[in-house]
């Protein structure tokens, strides 16, 4: 099980790789942690002609945090980020889901944009930046441009960018104040893809009023599926029969696949039930009590 | 044809060097190129773990990385974790005392996963904790058991003898 | 042959640490792939994409024309030089290395090229042009079964590869006596042992004395080099097999002789050393092993007070595209069909069906961890059909202590046993009364918690009868199983064993002969090298399997040792001028009995056998090296009518496994609250390899339970040919598990050992199916089929909800 033949260029610098995208258009695949790309490239599942390794561009590897939000450069690796004490404080549901990616080994490798860019249907990444709202920039030589996550994942494996854009980095939002969060997943294995994941934010207003509420799961179909939670949460004090009816609609917002692991049936099966347990663990932490 | 490129590496404190293709794995480079077989291929799709190895300090599979890739840094692999006089390290030991390999082919790959999580928990936390730690190397003999209890022996040993392990190791 | 000391062992016994550990964890393990022989090539295998298709031409020319490619071959090249390979089929099942005139599964070998290096082999698999004329594939066994099924093997004409019915007592009387008859269909998939190393072999012919030398991770070479000489023609006293540490097998590597075969005939072909180690898809495509694939149709007679009367099993197995090693995995369960239990009459019809799947072999357990599964779930059942307690209804049906030795139904005889003994051990182990309190609780707090429990045999040392006895006319009714070992003492007085057809896997060949031979001779075990006979041709041996490792080398070991101490004592007594019998060994030396002054060391005695020919009595030959060869120790041939099949694996191992899970009813997900596991491997030589060993296939039972399945679609591509579909549990699906041991000795073993090298993955597939049905208890979940999945738990779980709403009549 080896790699076919493929030239390989290594940039060291934002502007090198723009060029060598523009350079070789779809013939170049860009190479970041490996960790999905590589066991392709083994099994001749993929064949690029050139590989542009953006691991020598280390000023995509960063995080920085102030009063608005989170910047993570698109090469930070999922290890550090769920290391970072500010994300582990003040995003936990990104430290959390960020936790469910493979195992320490993949983890210390697989980058924040590379999991973007690869947009698995089961990843959590997507998912999560999703319902974080978050927005990620890319550039090419061409010049730089915003896409909200909402519009980056378009379809199994494919996202927003172009063949000759670099993804550079992703910024995540401050959450608000009495904002509760949570991250369910049932895999096969520890490790593995998600069968089913769901991520939920719900902040609460003082008097314990929902104003805001997100839900987004992983798993269920080619990408990341929101849910609309406004009939069913949001405008009003959490109750369970509110939150069995936000489950509900998780459940009735998917249209999940069947494969070897799991059949149609038990992921959505699985929506309403990780729905449910999401949202009522982060309406706890939001404060709320149901 | 595509033209091979020179690679420069620190391995297990030595530099090598060697002209490779761009499409040859880390772990072939290590394991032909460099005369190092410690470092196992089980599945070279990266799920087994079994060719781990540690990058500067950081462990990754070797499948999963081109030796291209390795130029300029540095690499410890099983064959380094032994004493510059050929003492096995604590954990290697602590692997033998407690039976914590059967086949030997995982074994590798599970000393430097081992290696990696006690440089960073010198005091493990919970067997689940440990467990969590070597998820992602596949052993089919062991049933893991006695590599938990070899982990947590060679942290009582390793903390006891003071905090520098007797090794040529790059993560020190 | 000497008898094994009387005294109670110094070595035996002991948890000595492994004598193999130190060149793996150097990281100096010398597998197969680390092997590098000067001027050596590499083979890569192009494989069939579909199920089942006619070749219809293969073009090689691009790909013999890629530089570094030294030589491409197919099916014609191995049809024009080579003959089928071995098998213990009877009818026109024919197999080639390569695939021939039609494939029959997805990932048959269809061509294979040699070159430089792997990567360039497999550059030139890409360039190998063969069209294929699809043929409509059977996937399905009991469509396969069907009139008019495509035929796999066409001049068999049928796919029905066998099919009989035997009838083991009274069957028609117990049956029809009995008060109840449980009745259960159960599903038991394919899985294998899937090893972390895969198959691999270096063949090295050397065209100038015309020996072929093959390097292989197999397990078992001895039994059939002379097999392997066959396919490639050749003499066998020119082909050399040399053992080689194999990382893993679990039965992968048991019998393994296609991807030597294969070395050696590229070696040949290619005219200087080729080496072919499997790639993991390689190894998940076609790898010759394979575990049972069944279907069950089971029925148990039983009393109301819960005495079982008659087991009736039929059975379709569906073997895949040949039948390489015959039906030899339901000899294997009919060694031990009726468990622990007094169950007087039996009837077995098997039913072997191919289909257009990668063959069956040998996955620790060999087809009996299935028989186990399938009558501990009958036990269950019937159970909870009777009302009955399931500890209760094993107590009552055990075999007693004064027993045996014990003919069961079929023939085979089980040694010894204390099955009370171990299950009383094991439910204080598991602190099982405080489970079923806790239980309790859980239930009434709307919690599943559930506790599963089987008590199951494992039969150790086969006989070579359970291949062939299933036919009146067999092909090649062998009869022999045996395992040689030497022992040499050098001039220096160290210990070198030489072990035949054992090669390392995993076991522990060195330590056990190391233990045995220190045990023998009273000596320190560091003066003990264990060495492996390379083949052309090594004693008489038949390798690992069948939990068979420990007794036989053993044997061995104390016959070889039996012949040199005489030797010694000989040389001794003349230099001391005693009689032979007035000496004993003691701490390296041979000393008089009673006068412990007058002693030679053994180092003193083995440099006059080799240098001081005239201090030797006139009789004995200079040197010190003695080799034996152990038989099977007890076995008998089958009767004609095939109403006794003799016995044939009579040292029987027994276990109760004890788990306690608690189900998440809503995502089918569980976790462990205990796993307890005593174990009887009758004497025990080394504890801590036997926990070791307890704990790794308890794993690949929990594995085969709840994670691992060979997915064919219906038109017969696989579905799990990675493994990111292949689930091998890592360490977190795996549970702590508590380990406690009873000794019950064989009478008919050298130190009364018995084989355990399989017990976990007899017992785990049992006891976590038994656990999760018993949480799922209140909600009238009955499990029938493996793997057990979180989303067939939800599945089931509705259905049962559903049978409880649905109105009853």
């Amino acid at each position: 099980m080896k790699p076919p033949v493929f030239d390989y260029r290594a940039p060291v610098s934002v502007e090198e790789t723009q060029q060598a995208l523009a350079e070789y258009q779809a013939d170049g695949k860009l190479l970041a942690g490996g960790q999905s790309l590589v066991p392709m490239l083994n099994m001749r599942l993929a064949r690029p002609a050139v590989l542009i390794d953006i691991n020598r561009v280390t000023e995509l590897a960063f995080v920085r945090a102030d009063d608005g939000g989170l910047t993570i450069g698109a090469l930070t690796r999922q290890q550090a980020l769920l290391e970072h004490p500010t994300v582990q404080e003040r995003w936990p549901l990104l430290a959390e889901a960020t936790r469910h990616i493979g195992h320490r080994t993949i983890r210390n490798r697989g980058t924040v944009g590379g999991s973007l860019a690869h947009a698995d249907p089961a990843a959590e990444l997507p998912a999560v930046m999703l319902a974080l709202d978050a927005v990620v920039t890319v550039s090419s030589t061409r010049g730089e441009r915003q896409i909200p996550a909402r519009d980056f994942v378009v379809d199994y494996l494919t996202t927003a960018l172009e063949p000759t854009e670099l993804l550079r980095s992703v910024w995540v939002p401050a959450l608000p104040p009495r904002t509760g969060w949570a991250f369910q997943e049932v895999s096969r294995r520890h490790g593995d893809f998600a069968l089913v994941a769901v991520a939920a934010l719900v902040t609460l207003d003082a008097a314990g009023v929902c104003t805001d509420a997100r839900l987004v799961l992983t798993g269920v179909g080619p990408t990341p599926v929101p849910v609309d939670l406004r009939q069913t949460l949001i405008g009003a004090a959490p109750s369970p029969a509110a939150v069995a009816a936000a489950a509900e609609a998780a459940q009735a917002a998917v249209d999940p696949p069947s494969d070897v692991h799991a059949p149609a049936e038990y992921r959505r099966h699985l929506a309403r039930v990780l729905a449910r347990r999401a949202l009522t663990t982060a309406i706890e932490r939001a404060g709320g009590t149901e | 044809m595509v033209e091979k490129r020179p690679v420069t590496v620190t391995v297990n404190g030595q530099v090598r060097q060697a002209e490779v293709e761009p499409r040859r794995t880390l772990a072939d480079f290590l394991r032909e190129d460099l005369n190092l077989p410690g470092t196992h291929l089980g599945c070279e799709h990266g799920v087994c773990g079994n060719c781990t190895v540690l990058l500067d300090g950081q462990s990754v599979r070797a499948c999963l990385m081109f030796a291209v890739q390795a130029d300029g840094h540095e690499i410890l692999t099983v064959e380094g974790l032994v004493a510059p006089n050929g003492d096995l390290h604590p954990l290697q030991e602590a692997f033998w005392e407690h039976h914590a390999l059967q086949c030997g082919f995982c074994t590798p790959a599970m000393l430097l996963t081992a290696y990696e999580y006690l440089q960073q928990h010198p005091v493990p936390g919970s067997d689940e904790e440990i467990r969590e730690a070597i998820g992602g190397v596949l052993c089919r003999c062991t049933g893991y058991q006695n590599i938990v209890t070899a982990i947590r022996a060679a942290a009582t040993k390793l903390t006891a003898a003071g905090p520098a392990p007797a090794s040529r190791s790059v993560a020190d | 042959m000497a008898e094994p000391a009387t005294t109670r062992p110094k070595w035996i016994g002991q948890s000595m640490k492994r004598v193999e550990d130190p060149r793996f964890l150097r990281g100096k393990g010398r597998y197969i792939d680390d092997i590098r022989l000067p001027n050596m090539a590499v083979a890569a295998i192009l494989r069939s994409p579909h199920a089942h298709a006619r070749i219809v031409r293969i073009d090689t020319s691009a790909a013999e024309r890629l530089p570094g490619v030294y030589a491409v071959v197919t099916g014609q090249d191995v049809r024009a030089r080579m003959a089928p390979l071995p098998t213990f089929a009877v009818g026109p099942i024919y197999q080639d290395l390569l695939a021939v005139e039609k494939v029959r599964h997805v990932g048959e070998a269809v061509a294979a090229v040699v070159a430089e290096n792997r990567y360039i082999a497999e550059d030139a698999c890409e360039l190998i042009e063969v069209e294929y004329e699809p043929l409509p594939p059977v996937v399905d066994p009991f469509a396969a079964m069907e009139p008019g099924a495509p035929l796999v093997h066409e001049a068999l004409g049928s796919n029905v590869a066998y099919q009989r019915t035997f009838t083991f007592g009274d069957f028609d009387r117990d049956f029809n006596e009995a008060d109840h008859i449980v009745r259960a269909k159960l599903r038991w998939p394919r899985s294998s042992g899937m090893p972390m190393e895969t198959n691999g072999a270096i063949g090295d012919y050397d065209e100038g004395t015309g020996i072929l030398t093959i390097y292989a991770n197999s397990m078992n070479f001895t039994y059939f080099q002379w097999l392997i000489a066959t396919s490639l023609k050749i003499p066998a006293s020119k082909l050399r097999v040399v053992p080689i540490n194999a990382g893993g097998s679990f039965g992968s590597k048991f019998f393994m002789h296609k991807v030597p075969t294969l070395a050696g005939f590229l070696s040949m072909v290619a005219g200087r050393p080729v080496k072919f180690v499997e790639d993991r898809i390689d190894h998940i495509l076609n790898n010759d092993h394979c575990g049972s694939d069944r279907y069950y149709d089971v029925a148990l007679a039983v009393d109301r007070d819960g005495t079982m009367r008659a087991l009736q099993i039929k059975v379709v197995d569906d073997y895949g595209a040949y039948l390489q090693f015959g039906t030899g995995t339901h000899g294997n369960a009919l060694a031990q069909v009726v468990g622990p239990y007094r169950i007087p009459s039996v009837q077995y019809e098997l039913t072997a069906v191919l289909t257009n799947k990668n063959q069956q072999g040998a996955y620790r357990g060999f087809g009996s961890e299935v028989n186990n599964w399938v009558l501990e779930r009958m036990v269950d059942f019937a159970a909870r059909e009777l009302g009955l307690d399931p500890v209760a209804i094993r107590r009552k049906n055990f075999i007693r202590p004064e027993q045996f030795p014990y003919r069961t139904p079929t023939g085979n005889i089980y040694d010894s046993g204390n099955y009370e003994g171990v299950l009383d051990k094991a439910l204080a182990l598991a602190e099982y009364d405080r489970w079923v309190a806790e239980r309790e609780r859980a239930r009434q707090e709307g919690r599943y918690l559930g506790i599963g429990i089987v008590t199951a045999q494992e039969r150790s040392v086969f006989s070579s009868t359970e291949f062939w006895f299933w036919f009146d006319q067999p092909g090649f009714p062998v009869t022999s199983s045996p395992e040689s070992a030497t022992v040499t003492i050098d001039p220096t007085g160290k210990f070198i064993v030489t072990l035949h057809s054992l090669a390392f896997w995993g076991n522990s060949p060195e330590t056990v002969a190391t233990q045995v031979v220190a045990e023998q001779f009273d000596i320190d075990p560091a003066d003990v090298v264990v060495t492996y006979a390379a083949s052309q041709r090594a004693l008489p041996g038949t390798g690992p399997g069948g939990s068979r490792f420990t007794v036989m080398v053993t044997g061995a070991l104390v016959g070889a040792s039996g012949r040199l101490k005489e030797k010694i004592k000989k040389i001794a007594a003349h230099r001391l001028e005693v009689s032979p019998e007035d000496l004993e060994f003691h701490q390296g030396s041979v000393r008089v009995k009673g006068s412990p002054e007058r002693a030679l060391t053994l180092s003193e005695i083995a440099l006059s056998a080799y240098m001081f020919k005239l201090d030797l009595p006139e009789d004995v030959e200079s040197g010190l090296e003695a080799s034996y060869t152990f038989d099977h120790p007890y076995t008998t041939l089958p009767s004609p009518d095939r109403k006794d099949l003799g016995v044939f694996y009579p040292f029987m191992g027994h276990a109760c496994h004890i788990a306690v899970v608690e189900v998440d009813p809503e995502t089918g997900q569980f976790t462990w609250h205990k796993y307890a596991a005593v174990a009887d491997a009758g004497t025990v030589v080394n504890p801590m390899t036997l926990d070791g060993h307890l704990t790794g296939g308890t794993a690949q039972g929990l594995g085969t339970a709840l994670y691992e399945e060979y997915v064919y679609d219906d038109r017969g591509q696989m579905l799990t040919a990675s493994f990111m579909d292949y689930l091998v549990p890592t360490a977190m699906e795996v549970p702590r598990i508590d380990i406690d041991h009873q000794e019950t000795p064989s009478p008919y073993t050298p130190y009364g050992i018995k084989g355990a090298g399989e017990g976990g993955r007899m017992m785990a597939p049992g006891v976590i199916t038994a656990a999760l049905e018993d949480a799922l208890a209140p909600l009238g979940v009955r499990i029938t089929e493996l793997p057990i999945t979180p989303a067939k738990l939800v599945r089931w779980i509705a259905e049962a909800k559903a049978r409880g709403q649905a109105p009853t009549a």
